[in-house]
């Protein structure tokens, strides 16, 4: 008999969506654009909050060059020294016969129309802290300590601009991310009790016929839930959809930010949270609203 | 069976709907209410259904006292009662057949016992021939007929219809009040809050006046409108 009615009840919600179908449209759609601004705008926060986190580690490097046809054995000395530095994770020394044949491999033309090796030893220091960058390549550039290094070239301003902004991404985005929630979940409530409120006689007559909160409730939630759930996957497939447009963009884009940042969240992962997000904030809106609605009659 | 003492319904804004009622209704009975709008014929008929309770004295329904039913127990008691409205009161969404069937659904019924009693109330109702139809595809009489044979379903002990023929021409009216009677001479008890002097005037059924919420006049027998002599004695 449980089951029975179980189904009759999970019939009975089908029915109600279907012959209801201009306020279901109108309700999924709200979920929908609901979802989809409060998923896309944390996935966008996220994905920059990323993006920024990802962009000082490119540059935790300090290219260190020597003089044009210094010593070899300077080189190594420098190496050693800078290798001793605590702040240094890794120096490779890249020497110029190195340098040219790399070069001879990618550009092919412009070696073929140079007479000799033009370019220098270099040192690729790479420090543990992407923080330290700027600090330690204005030590470098001391020539009292560092007689024989010629350059040093790093990328300090824009690694401290990175980090800052990744640090406001983030408090934003959380901000973002509690108040979009609410806001969603205020707005799937209101929805589901507009749908709920347009049935206030069918309610009514249901409770003089004898219906049982629960089963007054039970399709009314499983309403809810198909609204979450469907919006959800609508807003999860918009947003992917969306997603893979701007990747191909950026990607198209050359700039030395540019180039794919992997994330912590696959695809198919941020497609099963919006889901599960919209079925969770459908059964919960329609909880409350029918809560409220049933305390009223 | 019903059985009402010293009961009074006061509601929050002030207003006192009924004072101090003494009721006896028996099983089997055909009682007309009868009483101007406000009079109290509707908050009689809720107190008895339990949308309402009373605020004085005790209202008691097969020996249960309705003031101290508890809520949880609310739908099986309803279950045990018909309630005609008004309006009717079909769900829109749902066709004959389906709004009969409702009634049954939500005491858990078999599919075997909906099959069995629906098209056996629709028929005893004389709408056995549309159960597909919607109701905004019905007449006020079919769907007063639908919405009495959704009453009727569930066998209920009780039969309560609050203006069954406020929204109907007078023939269908008669129509309907010759069906109700029909279904009270098969053994259920009926109850109707009535307007219609023409309906009561017809069955010369036992009538119940309020006036103010008080009740004024009971006859065994009676008319709409009391004869003359009994205004002289009131």
């Amino acid at each position: 008999m449980i089951f029975g009615s179980l189904t009759f009840l999970i019939g009975e919600a089908g029915r109600n969506i279907r012959r209801n179908g201009l306020m279901s449209l109108a309700a999924l759609g709200t979920v929908t654009i609901a979802l989809t601004v409060l998923g896309g705008t944390l996935w966008t926060t996220f994905r920059m909050s990323e993006f920024a986190r990802s962009q000082p580690e490119k540059f935790n490097r300090i290219d260190v060059f020597l003089p044009p046809k210094a010593e070899r054995s300077k080189a190594q000395d420098l190496l050693e020294k800078l290798q001793n530095k605590p702040e240094v994770k890794e120096v490779t020394l890249v020497t110029r016969e190195e340098a040219w044949k790399m070069m001879e491999e990618s550009q092919p033309v412009l070696t073929s129309a140079l007479d000799e090796n033009p370019l220098m030893d270099k040192l690729e220091v790479e420090l543990k802290e992407a923080s330290q960058v700027s600090q330690f390549a204005q030590s470098l550039r001391d020539k009292g300590e560092y007689p024989n290094i010629d350059k040093v070239l790093d990328a300090g301003e824009e690694v401290r601009n990175l980090i800052n902004l990744s640090r406001v991404i983030r408090v934003i985005g959380g901000g973002l991310a509690v108040g979009l929630f609410i806001a969603t979940l205020f707005i799937i409530h209101n929805t589901i009790r507009l749908t709920v409120f347009a049935r206030k006689k069918e309610i009514l007559i249901m409770q003089m016929v004898g219906a049982t909160p629960w089963f007054i409730r039970l399709p009314l939630l499983l309403e809810g839930l198909f609204h979450g759930l469907m919006g959800g996957v609508i807003a999860g497939g918009l947003m992917l959809f969306a997603g893979h447009l701007v990747s191909q963009f950026v990607t198209s884009v050359h700039s030395p930010l540019s180039g794919e940042v992997p994330s912590l969240l696959s695809p198919a992962t941020v497609f099963d949270i919006i889901a599960v997000t919209g079925a969770f904030l459908g059964i919960l809106g329609s909880h409350l609203a029918i809560r409220r609605f049933l305390r009223q009659l | 069976m019903i059985d009402l003492k010293g009961v009074g319904v006061t509601y929050s804004n002030g207003w006192r709907a009924l004072s101090n009622v003494q009721l006896k209704i028996d099983k089997g009975e055909f009682v007309f209410v009868v009483g101007t709008t406000g009079a109290g014929k509707s908050t009689l008929l809720k107190l008895l259904s339990r949308e309402e309770t009373a605020t004085e004295g005790t209202v008691k329904v097969s020996g249960q006292d309705l003031s101290s039913l508890p809520l949880h127990d609310l739908p099986a008691f309803r279950r045990k009662i018909g309630i005609v409205f008004q309006d009717f009161g079909l769900l829109p969404n749902k066709t004959v057949y389906e709004n009969v069937a409702f009634a049954l659904q939500v005491t858990g019924a078999s599919r075997q016992t909906i099959r069995r009693q629906v098209p056996y109330v629709l028929d005893l109702v004389a709408m056995s021939h549309r159960p597909d139809a919607f109701p905004n595809q019905l007449s006020g009489g079919e769907q007063q007929r639908v919405a009495i044979a959704r009453a009727l379903v569930n066998e209920p002990f009780l039969l309560l219809a609050d203006e069954p023929t406020g929204n109907l021409d007078p023939e269908t009216s008669l129509g309907i009040i010759q069906l109700l009677n029909h279904i009270n001479l098969r053994g259920t008890t009926v109850i109707i809050a009535t307007h219609d002097q023409a309906v009561v005037d017809f069955l010369q059924r036992r009538v119940i006046a309020f006036e103010q919420g008080g009740l004024v006049r009971d006859e065994v027998v009676g008319n709409y409108r009391a004869t003359e002599a009994q205004e002289e004695t009131a």
